[in-house]
């Protein structure tokens, strides 16, 4: 048998013993969403309105500690990987149960994880694609892998390892797993700190407090702190705002940047700016024509390069972020594990601009068209902005609006010449953005057509080196090799943008933007 | 199935002495700086509708910029000056083709009678049960956002009105006793269509014309608010009472102004279509 | 003779139908992008968008796509929300009601709103009270819809805190309170289109030989108001009420979305954003079946009041 070598966990660290004994119980949290959930399977799903409050109806086995750098216990109590890496085994917690009150076992384990990893099942497959086979005894789950996996920890902790009761679920109506998931997540029994208790689809939804929820709170009895959270659906920025003014509302997500500064000043509300994954950033089609067979002049490098020397980031951040992003260094946020802070990013330098454009035989400038999504205040000031200070070396910016499904369609068809994009991690861990990003092979770089040789090998070592320092030196060169090949244009990082009443206390969203209301109460 | 049309009266009119009415009078008089803004923009407005001023963002009305600045520092006074071209070009060419094509359909059919009538009232009756913003929002997302295509798809459901108010005055007309004597006199039906017809029925398709302008503006503020109306930077009034949405407690000049201005521009569309429908009115 | 009449009309609107599901069926398949792209968002492999349209029956060629969406019709099944994952018919159960109240509710306030205004411009014609009563309602005709939503919200919802700030409410009180700011919204514009018509049927009546005559017999003038007058103008408003009763409930979109009321047109609107093809076809129909209700109710009520109408 292998030897097991000990994992200590950061033991809820987190627990907020510096919230001191003064926590509230008791009463409705009411928080204003910009649109409603879609579907809350937590496999077969891939959309943030799903995800983003997914992990407060299922658990995971490991939850990401709120400050995005790591992983916390869960369901589990700890974890320990095996000496050569090809075996990882998880501790239940003892005597944790579902919503309805029974048992969770480590089969109920055993099976949510063998249905989150089975190929046909979601997009999100993949991230436990190196799991070989899995056994369930007693209080442990052991995962034999096929090769050693340093993301795996992080993928546990992610919304599509949540576990789920097996019996309930296969008693759902429904001739297979897709038919028996939409019958479950009508009324899920998950088992995290809500259980759902009343959806009016596109208007409201009720959370309510899950009594067998496993975790303490600050005074020592079982969290959540909250009875229920109602989620009530207001698409209009101005209404949501407005509500949340007017004290008929307790929280508001999705408050536009724009408004930031005005409800910071509004002494009875609490803005807050919570640090996000969020890079926002100009795809390029890196190709070296364009789908009309036009010749491409971004598929220079210089003139890419030129591009970001030609943003200036700080202007950008100030009109479009209301100074409160910040630039852009590398593709992954500063907030990612594995982030390289040596990187330096592309500073605003116009005369270097214009030297590599000259170079590239562009000294007159040339034309470029970017996709937007329409009714974007944001893409619209961005590029409006970006129209501006290219301008200035001759580059004739073209804004092309499209509803997102048609933006999306033409993306897909590589059927671009630039267009804006935004990412958020899932996944506690550099390699999601780096597959997506500056991988060929799987969505084409995120359809750049960007593709670089040298970056795939060091990649493929670096998911199965478990050395925490071996592969922060592979992500170094990963990031600088990406930065000079500027696939993108670099932009800026913004928060999640949440403001709430201000007795409100112990919400956060973490930088993954998952909602976490665990040890969320209202303050009398 | 065919709807009622709102006709107006069957009565043959005696035209009218052409003296222009107050309602009117006013109506051109405050027609007169839209055409000035739209012809010469650039000789009104003191700063470039599209430049960004970093160092003037959303700054209040003050004698500098008399509308003040928008979140790029533009000067709103000047964006609103260089709208008035787009914002009128978007009333005539959303009403031009149907007012034209309806009008004219109308005539015909109401004139013809039969299937030609049937026929068109069928399809008539099927642009209006379809929802009118998934038509334009579908045309809009087939053919890209802008403002031609905006025309193409407000024309592809706009002709109807035209066609009813003109088919039902045409219907009307036929009947009267100058029309019949026209035919009985020998006139070539054309002839009876053209000259004695459709110059008095098309009245109400005048003026439905200026409300329906009007209507137009704000078409393109809706499309503006779902982001599918006119493309940046181009200063739209409708688009940039929507851009200004975030800002209404915090900078109220940027959406107020446009707004102001399209309601001026509603207010004299109307007073002109009062006037002429009084003006073009018999007199009892 | 009626129910004839309505039975043939009935039948009239069967090929209407046939062809809005045509049309709607061919235009959403036309629309770039498709529901399984829109579902999984930016970031699905190609793989994934394949299994994804499989599942959702995608993958056929379009007539047999259509046959099964017929066969299904057929059977009254608008088929399932590719987005939402649930049966359409539920979703329109769930919504419709709203967006029928909120229609009701604002047809209602216009001619509230509008006929004692109409009547009052009338009388006093060419006066300050006639140009103030049209020049409030041309203003209010002026704007876009979701600037007036908004200065409402924020004047009567905010800063006064007479109304809530949107939703729907909880029983008919609740409906009444919380739909009022959209339903004046909504309603004031009606009014103002309802006003001009109005007010110049008015006038036209009130010069009318048989007015005269009635004035002649001595009657009072509140009962030649309402006995001649009224009568006659609210021919003009059912006729104008049924044919902007389609732009209304077309014109909800806006107005919903502005004050967070979970109603058809919102849902219309997501479905086209989100390439929903069994949503927007199932709403258009129930769409155009309902206009088609309106106009043929409109005509009814019409040839009632105004019994020169005769039924073709």
């Amino acid at each position: 048998m292998n030897r097991f070598v000990r994992m200590t966990l950061a033991v809820g660290a987190t627990l907020a013993l510096t919230q001191a004994l003064a926590v509230t119980r008791g009463g409705t949290l009411v928080y204003g969403r910009y649109a409603d959930s879609l579907f809350l399977d937590p496999v077969l799903n891939d959309a943030n309105l799903d995800i983003w409050i997914l992990t407060n109806l299922y658990d995971t086995l490991l939850q990401p500690s709120s400050n995005g750098k790591g992983v916390q216990p869960g369901l589990a109590t700890n974890y320990t990987v095996s000496s050569d890496g090809r075996s990882l085994k998880l501790t239940l917690r003892p005597g944790i149960k579902f919503a309805d009150g029974s048992a969770i076992t480590a089969q109920d384990v055993k099976w949510s994880l063998d249905r989150a990893r089975k190929p046909d099942n979601g997009d999100w497959s993949g991230s436990l694609a190196s799991i070989d086979s899995i056994t369930a005894s007693g209080g442990t789950v052991t995962l034999a892998l096929k090769r050693p996996d340093p993301t795996l920890p992080a993928a546990l902790a992610t919304f599509n390892a949540a576990i789920m009761p097996q019996k309930l679920f296969e008693a759902a109506p429904g001739k297979n797993d897709a038919e028996k998931a939409k019958a479950f997540a009508e009324k899920p029994i998950g088992s995290g700190p809500f259980v759902l208790s009343d959806w009016k689809r596109g208007s409201s939804m009720t959370l309510k407090r899950n009594p067998y929820y496993w975790k303490k709170g600050a005074d020592g009895k079982a969290l959540p702190y909250l009875d229920a959270i109602r989620f009530e659906i207001i698409p209009d920025d101005n209404t949501r705002i407005l509500k949340l003014q007017s004290g008929e509302i307790q929280g508001a997500e999705f408050i536009p940047l724009a408004r930031v500064n005005e409800l910071k000043a509004n002494p009875k509300l609490n803005m807050q700016l919570f640090p996000s994954t969020k890079v926002n950033n100009i795809l390029m089609n890196n190709r070296p024509k364009l789908n009309n067979g036009s010749a491409n002049p971004l598929s220079d490098v210089r003139v890419r390069q030129a591009l970001n020397y030609a943003t200036n980031k700080d202007a950008l951040i100030q009109i479009v972020t209301y100074g409160t992003g910040k630039p852009m260094k590398s593709y992954m946020s500063s907030t990612t594990p594995l982030y390289d802070t040596t990187q330096k990013g592309y500073p605003y330098d116009l005369a270097k601009a214009k030297q590599l454009l000259a170079a590239a035989g562009f000294a007159n400038g040339f034309e470029v068209s970017c996709l937007a999504t329409s009714g974007s205040a944001d893409d619209l000031a961005l590029l409006t902005a970006l129209q501006q200070m290219w301008g200035a070396v001759g580059v004739r910016l073209k804004i092309e609006q499209l509803d997102a499904a048609s933006k999306t369609a033409r993306y897909r068809a590589n059927d671009f010449q630039m267009r804006t994009a935004a990412w958020t991690n899932d996944i506690n861990d550099p390699s999601q953005i780096t597959t997506y990003y500056a991988i060929y092979d799987n969505v084409e770089s995120v359809h750049t057509g960007f593709k670089n040789a040298e970056l795939e090998k060091i990649f493929a070592q670096s998911q199965q080196e478990t050395s925490r320092v071996k592969r922060a030196a592979q992500y170094r060169q990963i990031q600088s090799i990406y930065m000079n090949a500027a696939p993108i244009v670099f932009l800026y990082e913004t928060p999640y943008p949440v403001a709430l009443q201000k007795n409100v206390k112990g919400f956060v969203q973490i930088p993954l933007g998952n909602n976490i209301f665990t040890e969320t109460y209202l303050d009398k | 199935m065919t709807t009622t049309a709102p006709t107006t009266t069957g009565v043959p009119r005696a035209r009218s002495r052409r003296r222009v009415k107050p309602t009117l009078a006013l109506g051109l008089v405050l027609l007169v700086p839209f055409v000035l803004a739209a012809l010469a923009p650039r000789l009104l407005a003191p700063y470039s509708p599209t430049d960004f001023d970093y160092s003037a963002i959303l700054q209040a009305p003050s004698a500098k910029h008399p509308f003040g600045t928008d979140n790029f520092g533009r000067d709103v006074l000047s964006r609103v000056i260089h709208g008035t071209r787009v914002d009128m070009q978007i009333a005539v060419f959303t009403t031009l083709f149907p007012f034209v094509f309806g009008s004219l359909l109308g005539a015909l059919t109401g004139f013809v009678g039969r299937w030609a009538d049937a026929v068109v009232g069928r399809v008539a009756d099927l642009v209006v049960v379809f929802p009118f913003l998934v038509l334009v929002i579908a045309i809009v997302a087939v053919l890209g956002p802008g403002l031609t295509n905006m025309y193409i798809a407000v024309s592809a459901v706009g002709w109807v009105a035209y066609w009813r108010l003109v088919r039902g005055e045409v219907v009307a007309h036929k009947q009267t006793e100058y029309a019949q004597a026209a035919r009985v006199l020998g006139f070539s039906p054309t002839r009876v269509l053209l000259r004695h017809i459709l110059p008095n029925a098309i009245t109400p398709a005048i003026v439905y014309l200026m409300t329906d302008m009007s209507l137009g503006i704000l078409l393109g503020a809706s499309l503006g608010y779902l982001g599918l109306g006119a493309q940046p930077p181009t200063p739209e009034w409708g688009v940039m009472v929507a851009d200004g949405k975030n800002f209404m407690v915090t900078a109220w000049w940027i959406s107020g102004f446009p707004g102001l201005a399209l309601t001026l521009a509603g207010v004299t569309f109307s007073l002109i279509g009062d006037g002429l429908a009084d003006a073009l009115r018999p007199r009892s | 003779m009626r129910a004839t009449y309505v039975l043939k009309r009935l039948l009239q609107i069967i090929p209407t139908f046939i062809a809005v599901m045509v049309i709607v069926f061919l235009l959403v398949r036309l629309l770039p992008g498709d529901p399984a792209s829109a579902i999984l968002g930016d970031r699905a492999t190609p793989e994934i968008i394949e299994r994804t349209k499989r599942e959702l029956g995608l993958d056929r060629p379009i007539p047999v796509q259509f046959l099964l969406f017929a066969e299904r019709l057929l059977h009254g099944d608008l088929g399932e929300s590719s987005s939402l994952k649930v049966p359409v018919l539920r979703l329109v159960a769930e919504r419709l009601p709203v967006t029928l109240f909120l229609t009701v509710y604002a047809a209602v306030l216009g001619v509230i709103l509008a006929v004692p205004l109409a009547v009052l411009a009338a009388v006093r014609r060419n006066t300050w009270v006639d140009s103030l009563i049209r020049g409030i309602f041309q203003v209010g005709l002026s704007l876009p819809v979701f600037y007036v939503a908004l200065q409402f919200l924020t004047l009567l919802g905010a800063k006064l805190a007479w109304f809530p700030i949107g939703g729907y409410g909880e029983g008919l009180g609740g409906h009444l309170y919380h739909l009022f700011l959209p339903a004046l919204t909504l309603g004031f514009n009606l009014a103002a289109i309802l006003l001009r018509t109005l007010r110049s049927a008015i006038l036209e009546v009130l010069t009318a030989e048989y007015v005269e005559f009635a004035r002649s017999k001595g009657l009072k003038s509140a009962v030649v108001m309402s006995r001649h007058v009224l009568r006659n103008a609210m021919i003009s408003t059912v006729t104008l009420l049924g044919l902007n009763v389609g732009a209304l409930i077309g014109g909800a979109v806006i107005t919903e979305s502005v004050f967070a009321i979970p109603g058809v047109g919102r849902l219309m609107i997501d479905a086209i954003f989100g390439r929903d093809y069994p949503v927007i076809q199932g709403l258009t129909l129930v769409f155009a079946v309902l206009v088609s209700l309106v106009f043929l109710v409109t005509d009814l009520v019409h040839a009632r009041l105004d019994p020169r109408v005769e039924h073709a």
